[in-house]
This record gives C-alpha cells, structure tokens and sequence, in this order.
C-alpha cells in the first residue's frame, strides 16, 4: 500500500522552503513532484522599474550566496550595450570575487551536506572554514554577503595587496587536503550515506539539461569557465573535475576537488594581476537599442541574463534570469524515486538548491 | 562543414547565422519550433533556456529559444501569433518548467502539454509579467 509524504515547504532540511511530494512504499520512494514559488518576488518585472545602478543592486538580491555571480553576469550583460570593456585588472579581480564566492558557496554545502549525514564536527569544521573564506570577501569589499564589487565597466573596489591574500588561500588548501577531503572520500560515515544514492544517469542528466557540479557528477563535462571564457579565465590554468557515478558521493567529491581548482586559480589571479585602472572612468553610461546575453559559471552551475534596453531608456525593458537551479531542480525526482525515504534530504541538497534564485 | 552549416542546412533555413555579443542567431520565418528541437536533439546541443519579451504597443511577444552546443549560445527567435506556441515538452524534458514559467508570467499558451503550477498557486491570475497597457 502506497502513501503520501510531504517534505516541505518547512522542514530542518531545507534553507528556504519548497515542496516535495514523495508516494512511497514501505520505505521506498516511488514517486515525487516538487513544487516551488514560495519565494517568487517577482524581480524580473521589478528590475523594469530600475535605472542601470539600482537595477544592479536589485540583482545582487537574488541569491545570498552567489550574489557576485548575478552582478558580474548582468554587468557583462549590460557592458555589452554600452560598448564598455572592463580594464584587465578589474578582470582578474572579478575572477578572484568569483572563485572567492565559490569557494564560500562549496565549503557552506559541504557544512549542510554533512550535518545532514548526521556529521556535526564536519558542520563545523567546514563552518570556521567558510568563515575565512567570508572575512576575506569583507576584507575585499566590505561586506560579507552582497558584495557590491561589480559596475558596468569593471568593479568598484581595488584588492591593494593581492599576495597578502594568498596566505588564506594556503590555510584553506591545507585544511581540506588535511581533514574535509579524507574525512568525505574514506569515513565509513560518509561512505554510507553518500555511495549509490540519489543517482542521476548521465543520460539523464542530459536529457534534463543540468549544469555545474550536478552535471559533472554524472559525467557531463560542461564549465563556462574552460568552454565559453570570461572575464580573465582565458589566462588561468585549471582542471575540470568530472565524476561518473552520478550518485550524491560523486556530487561531494566533484565540489570537494573544485575546491581544490579554485585555490590553484585563486594562486594565479592574485600573483599575475596586472596594474592599472579597476574601471572605465565616470563618464556618462550610454545604451544602444538591442538585447544582450551572458553567462557564467556559478557555485551551483550555468547562470544566464538576457537584458534588453531601447536607447535613451532610463530603465531596462526586460532582464530575465536564468538559474542553475531552476535547470537543476527538476532532477531531484528523478534522484529520489527508489531511494530509501531516509535519504531523501540528502538527495535534495546534493544538488545544492537555491531556492530564491529559482523563484526570483 | 561546420556544426552550426549542418544545423542550418538540416534546418532547410536560407537565412544566415548572425554573430552578435556571444551569441549565433538564426532567424527565419519558416523556421518550426518543433522541427528545431528535433534538430538541437539530433546535434546533442544542451537547451538552456527560452526568454521571453513583450514587444511594445501591441507587437505581442518574442521568445528566445537557446541551446549550447559545445560552449557555443545558439539563439532562435520567434515572434508569436496570437500568444500561441506549438509545445515542445514531449522533444525536450529540460524546457518543461520554463514553459510553464512563461505560461504564468506572459499568459502564452504552449499548445499541446498540461499545466500545473509553477511559480504562482492554483486560481491565480495568469500574466504577471506583463506590463500594465497589456492587462
């Protein structure tokens, strides 16, 4: 005999609501359908009301986490209009926000993923260890969450001393060689929760469309950053970690070497970054007629804008967002259905969902 | 031939592509949104996402359909009739909740698929997105 259960919208295992519906049997999954929009704000039709300033502070309200990512990618959006080219230090500054920020987004998952496990010194020990990472991002730009860094034409704030960042760098390259990786890759603990479960076939994952770290864990090889190159990840040298298994292990070990990438990045940005301006200067912002698109490679995966603006306008006349999440969620119920019903908040945060990027 | 002649050749489409910002755009009248699924499957292009626009006055809307293929934005722009588009769910798993999106936000019916909600609650009102003259 089948019957139903709800996971959400409130629930310990989930940051912000949204809804599962699971028909299980005895303590099989054998069915979902997942439901979201409770926190549709409705920022895109927001952002039509908003001159090219405001409209960037409105975006970096977005996601809490990722909230560089939205402004950088509007930014280029928007610096495709105004025929602005960011200067190349303000370039590489973007690229360390960016890996900063995912550095942030990665080891905050890991935290939620292993208090979810049942793993609370890992909570923890990833918890002091997203705390270096966010007193870095204050020490950049003065803020711990909406940064603020980017403006059409390049960043609004200087990194005086590149190098002296590097010493964080090393710590936390030190700490998750030293204890977060082992402890992910070998406890019986991790192993148990993680192996076999909540899978999503590479077949699937195309099909679904999926992007980031979900993607890579089944084996698509897909990164913005090595295939269509921004800011200045064209000059940077890394790896794209890609996994088969498609399971939640592979989903943790994909973040954890990406983890590993983003320092070996964050290394080359930081010594390489050449002198010079940060932006194009405060002359007056002149849009052209037309549509512009970009995209980047968020924490979670692919984001995309499209912004359009008709010449003169003081406000755009459309920017719509497009999430990774919103391209990721849908396969949760895919990786729920068999699973046991234990495992099934796990399942759904190894995606790492953000559910007010999906509803904007 | 490159990827993007076979698409355009097996699309039967005269028009050229169009490099703009970093986007290859291909736009033609007789081009079927259905027949361009089929094509982007058969090509392994990844769909990314479709935008939708409300054209001034009483233009209606345009919807921009993209796939990746191979790190390359592709865009097809359609301009609909009468708030009607041929549904393309049953060719592409992945477009599935940004019909739905667009159905609520722009009131455009994706002919041949069922709704549920998505963003907004049973009963409400369809058409968010659309700016006020529209209503």
């Amino acid at each position: 005999m089948s019957y139903k259960i709800p996971m959400g919208p409130y629930h310990p295992a989930l940051e912000e609501p949204y809804k599962l519906d699971m028909t299980c049997e005895g303590e099989t999954v054998c069915d979902a359908s997942l439901h979201i929009g409770f926190n549709f704000r409705g920022i895109e039709h927001l952002a039509e009301t908003r001159n090219y300033i405001q409209v960037i502070a409105l975006m970096e309200r977005v996601c809490g986490i990722c909230s560089n990512i939205h402004t950088l990618t509007l930014c280029q959006a928007m610096e495709q209009l105004t025929g602005l080219n960011p200067p190349p230090r303000a370039l590489y500054i973007r690229v360390v926000m960016a890996e900063l920020e995912r550095l942030h987004s990665h080891v905050l998952w890991a935290g939620i993923a292993a208090k979810l496990m049942g793993f609370k010194t890992m909570f923890m020990t990833c918890f002091e260890l997203r705390e270096k990472v966010m007193d870095v991002l204050q020490a950049i730009s003065g803020n711990r969450v909406n940064y603020s860094m980017n403006r059409i034409g390049g960043v609004n704030r200087d990194i005086e001393d590149p190098l002296a960042l590097l010493a964080m760098i090393e710590q936390l390259e030190s700490e998750m060689v030293r204890t977060v990786i082992p402890i992910f890759t070998t406890s019986t603990t991790a192993q148990s929760r993680c192996a076999g479960i909540g899978v999503l076939s590479h077949q699937k994952a195309v099909s679904c469309g999926v992007v980031g770290p979900t993607a890579r864990a089944s084996g698509v090889a897909q990164d913005l950053r090595r295939a269509a190159p921004y800011a200045a990840y064209a000059e940077m040298e890394f790896q794209t970690p890609v996994e088969k298994h498609g399971d939640v292990r592979a989903r943790l070990l994909v973040r954890a070497l990406e983890i590993m990438e983003s320092c070996k990045i964050l290394r080359q940005a930081l010594t390489k970054m050449p002198a010079g301006e940060i932006h194009t200067g405060e002359k007056k912002i002149v849009f052209s007629t037309g549509t512009a698109t970009s995209r980047v490679e968020a924490p979670r995966g692919e984001v995309m804008y499209s912004v359009s603006w008709v010449k003169d306008a003081r406000n755009p006349s459309r920017v719509h967002v497009r999430t990774p999440t919103f391209v990721n969620m849908p396969a949760i119920r895919h990786m729920v259905i068999g699973a046991r019903l234990a495992d099934t908040p796990l399942i759904q945060a190894s995606i790492d969902p953000c559910y007010s990027c999906t509803d904007r | 031939m490159t990827p993007l002649e076979s698409i355009r050749k097996e699309l039967r489409v005269n028009d050229p592509w169009i490099e703009k910002g970093n986007v290859h755009w291909l736009e033609s009248e007789g081009l079927k949104v259905r027949n361009l699924a089929r094509t982007m499957n058969s090509f392994n292009a990844r769909f990314v996402t479709i935008t939708a626009y409300q054209l001034p006055a009483e233009q209606g809307i345009r919807l921009e359909y993209h796939w990746d293929l191979d790190g390359q934005l592709l865009g097809f722009p359609f301009l609909l009739e009468g708030l009607e588009i041929e549904s393309i769910y049953d060719l592409c798993e992945a477009v599935d909740w940004i019909e739905r999106e667009i159905h609520e936000g722009f009131a455009v019916n994706f002919v041949g698929r069922d709704y549920e909600p998505l963003l907004l609650r049973e009963g409400d009102k369809l058409g968010v997105n659309l700016r006020q003259e529209a209503k």
